[in-house]
């Protein structure tokens, strides 16, 4: 097909004419473009700032620079390793939890043969994926809520003590942990389920023939089987492993518990957009970026090279 | 032919059915097979109590007295529909569901009328200087400079208390435009190619060929895409402040954050529901349109996550 367009057109592919030939594409181009430069170029010029004194009275350009200060103050601030250790133990925390549980809820579903039931699981367990933290909170609420939550009435029942979880240091975390995996783990077993339903049927009955039964049948079949895809989901998401969740945290933690809860997202909005601390808060913005973009080209040329075909780009 | 039958199985049960049935269940198997069907009942469990009790406490009576944990339980002809009847008489709801309303329909129209040509044109494989378009794509994605330097963005454009402000800084998400592309690289040069030797142009082959075959993949694009928007409060929280545009992820934020509903508006705009079924009940309104769109694009979205997701 190929060979037959360039015997036609032209014998050698000339670039100033394959530019004139495409020139509607470059028109289609046009909008999208000049928008991405706009909304997505803009910003790394703006971050220029993580290395300036900024004013917002003499703007980007304007403002003084000042080298490597505002890194400086951050690193230098106890609150980096905190900072720094809370990042990482939700990452490290949310993968270790909602993993496994994915991966349990996608080989159950897999092997449920109630239809009814196992529709209805579906289908309920994709649903909080779409529904906004804000939304959750509420929900949490209910059920948590020292006064008045589910949780609450049953540890009263059993004669204990209320606990104020979303203000206790003890327990925010685990609300943190748990209330991600709840949300996520439909959606995180789609990816799961569709590994799953790729397996050749035939090893299954293999191994039936020669005498393993269905435990030993996910031992030594399922959960090998899907081995690259657990693997690939790992890497990626050790790619994102700064982004501990903004959105989550923001709704849930207050000062009681910041020092449990600031995660690095949390604490560049407040020096920002709360104490007008613009330069140091991008240069912190600027710091997590760079170390998640190490991040992101390590794991995804890992994922290029353990499985072909899944990485990103 | 054997891949045919176990399509038509996959309807009933995923994992298709064993040919080979010379071999009986043994006492382990049928064990195995009960512990996957508690697991299901109680992950149905674990996931219904909060969405069941959220729902419950909407629906209290200001005269109910009783714990939460019995109110779970009370009967459906004791419901009281109080707190809905306020929250629709009232006007910062309805203003709110509006500017979401208007945020969500605007933006799912802007982000695909940019992100289908990004992403079509990606897929153009003859276009002079496409390395270079999918790096210039690719680098914002792998490098993110947080939230700072895009707020001084829209801060500068102007773009200050306007509800586009809302989705316009997210109305081209580069992971959509690289599933979008994928599913574009998919289909048959042949098909354009043809269409091009007939005399179409770029944008026709895109609206006549492309297009009619790109429904699921168009509909899981926007279906994320509405769900960020409908969803987003930071950049609502962020470029927002005149309260009369306010979509609702920060009504019912303020809302849930109000210790007393006096704090938030005078008791008696909201009539006489008790205030934990108003904040339920604003809870479940704002996940109503979630709730009902979402066994229509369910299948739309199962296909389009598992675009280029998994091989083998």
């Amino acid at each position: 097909m190929q060979r037959k367009d360039a015997a036609i057109t032209v014998p050698k592919p000339n670039l100033k004419r394959e530019i004139v030939r495409h020139k509607d594409v470059y028109l289609l181009l046009l909008i999208p473009f000049v928008f991405y430069i706009v909304f997505k170029y803009v910003p790394i010029f703006n971050a220029q700032i993580a290395f300036k004194d900024f004013r917002a009275r003499d703007g980007v350009i304007g403002s003084a620079w000042i080298g490597f200060q505002n890194f400086q103050d951050f690193f230098n601030s106890f609150y980096f390793w905190e900072l720094l250790r809370n990042t990482l133990f939700y990452s490290f925390g949310k993968i270790i939890i909602s993993l496994p549980v994915s991966i349990i809820l996608s080989i159950a579903i897999y092997e449920c043969t109630h239809y009814a039931l196992r529709k209805t699981v579906q289908t309920l367990a994709y649903l909080p994926h779409f529904l906004s933290w804000v939304i959750m909170y509420g929900v949490l609420f209910a059920l948590l809520s020292p006064s008045s939550g589910i949780l609450n009435d049953i540890i009263k029942l059993f004669g204990g003590t209320p606990i104020d979880f979303l203000s206790s240091v003890k327990a925010f975390p685990w609300v943190v942990l748990l209330s991600d995996a709840w949300k996520e783990m439909g959606w995180s077993a789609i990816i799961f389920i569709a590994a799953l339903m790729n397996i050749d049927v035939s090893l299954f009955e293999a191994a039936m023939v020669e005498g393993a039964n269905s435990w030993q049948r996910v031992r030594y079949i399922t959960l090998p089987s899907i081995k690259p895809v657990i693997v690939t989901v790992l890497l990626l998401k050790i790619g994102t492993i700064l982004d501990a969740g903004f959105n989550q945290m923001y709704m849930l933690y207050s000062p009681q518990v910041y020092s449990v809860a600031d995660i690095i997202d949390t604490w560049v909005y407040r020096q920002g957009l709360l104490n007008f601390q613009f330069g140091l808060a991008t240069a912190v913005g600027l710091f997590k970026g760079i170390i998640g973009m190490l991040l992101v080209l390590v794991s995804n040329r890992l994922v290029s090279k353990f499985s072909e075909g899944s990485s990103l780009f | 032919m054997a891949e045919a039958t176990a399509k038509k199985k996959e309807r009933v049960h995923l994992k298709p059915k064993m040919h080979n049935s010379t071999v009986r269940p043994t006492r382990a198997d049928k064990v195995f097979q009960i512990v996957v069907d508690v697991f299901m009942v109680l992950m149905l469990i674990i996931i219904l109590i909060p969405l069941w009790s959220t729902v419950t406490l909407s629906f209290r009576p200001n005269t109910y007295i009783g714990t939460y944990l019995e109110g779970m339980f009370l009967a459906p002809w004791d419901w009281s529909f109080d707190a809905y009847k306020a929250l629709l008489g009232n006007n910062g709801f309805l203003m709110a569901f509006t500017n979401s309303l208007k945020i969500l329909v605007g933006g799912v129209f802007c982000a695909l009328i940019l992100t289908i040509p990004l992403a079509y044109v990606m897929s153009v494989k003859s276009l002079p200087g496409r390395k270079i378009l999918t790096t210039i794509v690719l680098i914002p994605y792998v490098f993110d400079v947080g939230m700072i330097p895009a707020y001084l963005l829209v801060q500068n454009i102007g773009l200050m208390d306007h509800l586009a402000a809302v989705f316009l800084p997210g109305a081209i998400s580069t992971y959509n435009v690289i599933i979008m592309r994928q599913f574009f690289d998919g289909i048959p040069a042949e098909l354009k190619e043809s269409a091009r030797i007939d005399g179409c142009s770029e944008v026709q082959i895109l609206m006549r060929i492309v297009m009619p075959l790109s429904k699921a993949i168009v509909m899981t694009i926007g279906l994320y895409y509405g769900v960020s928007f409908w969803n987003n409060f930071f950049n609502a929280m962020l470029y927002i402040q005149d309260s009369n545009l306010n979509p609702l992820p920060i009504l019912l934020r303020n809302i849930l954050m109000a210790a007393g509903m006096n704090e938030y508006v005078e008791v008696s705009a909201f009539g006489n529901a008790p205030i934990e079924a108003i904040k339920a009940a604003s809870v479940f309104m704002s996940a109503i349109p979630m709730v009902i769109a979402y066994p229509f694009i369910q299948k739309y979205f199962t296909k389009g996550t598992m675009v280029g997701a998994v091989k083998g």
